[in-house]
């Protein structure tokens, strides 16, 4: 009994090892097939574990360690999501709530949403002037559909029994948003901002290569123009593991606030 | 259809009649409400007129699915009546208002609110007026009287059935409304607890010099015969009807061991009996 135990709590673990034993075998040989042209995990290694020993070193503007590059990253993906969600919030709470509302900007959403977010960078370069603020610009265009669309559906779809409460015992509109509505819509909106925060992560990297400067994308493109495949490979990992981070950030918040 | 009970004590109807000669409460002036469904318009309830006198309780009583709760609505104000007017405390009713307490079938309480909160929210949008600790303490007294104080911080989701309706009977009492509609107010609880909410609906109805008029839907032919004046027994649907109205003349205060036993109350009960449940009479209309 004791034994089936220990092996319930160890099986997580032993899956984690497994998927870590093939991510390695593909990548080695992948490595192998192209004679070491991409590097082997262990060379990655070694430079992975490098560029971790001092990740805030600052040898001027090219050269900056890895630390650095994300902190620059995480700092315009918050800026943007954090402009983004306080603009798809409210506005997702009124399409939700109000059927008028809803049928005036429902199109011009359809429209804009399937659009990537790239292509949105020029216009922030000439409203903003600098490759700073486009950047950020178009991490806010991304945050805002996911969150905006759940939020929206969220509101939409408060039961009737909810909405009867309120009704007969007459709350008043500010009573009802945040008695009501802010509450039952809470899960969905954490759902958007967690979809929010994951593209905002992905479309950062395409947008610094873009921009330049500071940043983990920038990081990854200049490390291809310094033929550093290795560097490349780690951002990859590092990237990756930094989603995942966000990720988990938001699965938790998700938890925190479901409601029984 | 009228009852003359065998041996009805001498102020059991002089106070009918009293009760009779209050102001109207409710004035329900030929109700029909019919929904629009993908299969066609379905009329729920057809024609019913009825007036409740001020102070009175009534029983709406009728098989599952035959428009009580519909009819409930068009008293709350939830449910627009197709046609007919509803008239509350002398107003045409356009919608729900704090003169009329309601308890929903499905309680309905809101989920993400603790027992105290989903309370205190409801006080606090009925009485603007109050301060924030006169409007804790009615949420207090209202927990308490339900005997839920102590349950005061859970979430509804963490309740039983019978709790969750307890927290909504007391917050429709909570708001000290004219008018409490209920609809079956105490379906969910075991015996026990359902007689002493018997018990406290009619503490609250005298504490309040009998001016609550109290309408309340059940199954339960006991329950009506024991707290009501009058049962309204509806026909089944569709286009359901008010089939017969049944007096209830016993005297008050009524004790519940004691009144099985009045010959009156054996009458009521074998009529509602047979309104119910006799094949022949469903006709009889
Ligand atoms: N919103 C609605 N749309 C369509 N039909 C409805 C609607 N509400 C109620 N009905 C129909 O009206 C009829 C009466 O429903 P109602 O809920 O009033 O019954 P009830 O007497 O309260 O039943 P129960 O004792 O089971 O609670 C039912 O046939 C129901 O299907
Ligand atoms: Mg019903």
């Amino acid at each position: 009994m004791k034994k089936l135990l220990n092996l319930q709590t160890y099986l997580p673990l032993l899956f984690g090892v497994g998927s870590v034993v093939i991510l390695m075998g593909a990548w080695w040989g992948i490595s192998l097939l192209t004679n070491h042209e991409i590097p082997s995990p262990l060379m990655t290694w070694s430079v992975f574990n490098e560029m971790l020993a001092t990740p805030f070193y600052d040898y001027g503007p090219n050269d900056k360690g890895i630390g650095n590059q994300l902190v620059s990253s995480l700092i315009r993906v918050f800026s943007g999501f954090g402009l983004g969600s306080l603009v798809a919030i409210p506005l997702g709470l009124l399409i939700g709530s109000n059927k008028t509302a809803f049928r005036l900007i429902n199109p011009i959403i359809q429209i804009l949403r399937p659009v990537s977010p790239l292509a949105w960078f020029p216009l922030g370069l000439l409203a903003f002037k600098a490759a700073e603020g486009a950047t950020i610009f178009i991490i806010f265009v991304t945050s805002v559909w996911p969150t905006l669309i759940n939020t929206a559906f969220g509101v939409a779809s408060i039961p009737q029994d909810h909405k009867n409460v309120a009704k007969a015992y007459g709350f008043s509109r500010w009573k009802y948003i945040t008695k009501v509505i802010i509450p039952f819509a809470l899960p969905h909106i954490i759902t958007g901002l967690r979809l929010s925060i994951g593209v905002a992560w992905m479309v950062i990297v395409a947008g610094e290569m873009l921009s330049g400067g500071v940043g983990i994308g920038f990081f990854v493109w200049d490390s291809w123009n310094a033929l550093s495949l290795e560097k490349i490979l780690s951002a990859i990992l590092i990237i990756g593991t930094v989603g995942l981070l966000l990720d988990k950030g938001f699965d938790w918040l998700q938890k925190r606030f479901a409601f029984a | 259809m009228t009852l003359h009970p065998i041996s009805a004590p001498v102020d059991s109807a002089s106070e009918f009649h009293k009760i009779q000669s209050r102001p109207a409460s409710i004035e329900l002036k030929d109700i029909s409400v019919a929904f629009k469904t993908p299969k066609g318009v379905f009329t729920a309830i057809k024609d019913i007129d009825l007036t409740i006198q001020k102070g009175e309780i009534v029983a709406l009583i009728g098989h599952s699915g035959c428009g009580k709760s519909t009819l409930m609505g068009t008293i709350s104000g939830m449910t627009q009546p197709t046609s007919g007017t509803v008239i509350a405390n002398g107003n045409v009713v356009k919608g729900p208002g704090p003169d009329r307490g309601i308890v929903f079938q499905n309680y309905s309480l809101l989920p993400w609110l603790s027992v105290y909160q989903n309370i205190y929210e409801a006080v606090d949008s009925v009485f603007k007026g109050k301060t924030s600790a006169e409007k804790r303490e009615i949420t207090e007294e209202n927990l308490k009287m339900v005997n839920l104080w102590p349950h005061k911080d859970k979430l509804p989701g963490q309740l039983s059935g019978g709790m969750k309706q307890r927290v909504a009977i007391a917050r429709a009492f909570a708001i000290n409304p004219s008018i409490l509609l209920l609809d079956e107010p105490f379906g969910a609880l075991d015996a026990l607890t359902k007689g002493s909410m018997h018990i406290e609906l009619l503490k609250l109805w005298n504490l309040d010099n009998r001016n609550k008029t109290i309408v309340m839907v059940t199954h339960d032919i006991e329950e009506a015969i024991f707290l009501s004046d009058r049962v309204v027994v509806m026909n089944n649907g569709p286009a359901a009807t008010i089939k017969e109205i049944v007096d209830v003349r016993l005297p008050r205060p009524r004790n519940k061991k004691d009144i099985v036993h009045d010959p009156a109350y054996m009458e009521i009960h074998d009529r509602l009996m047979s309104l119910l449940f006799d094949k022949f009479s469903i006709e009889d209309d």
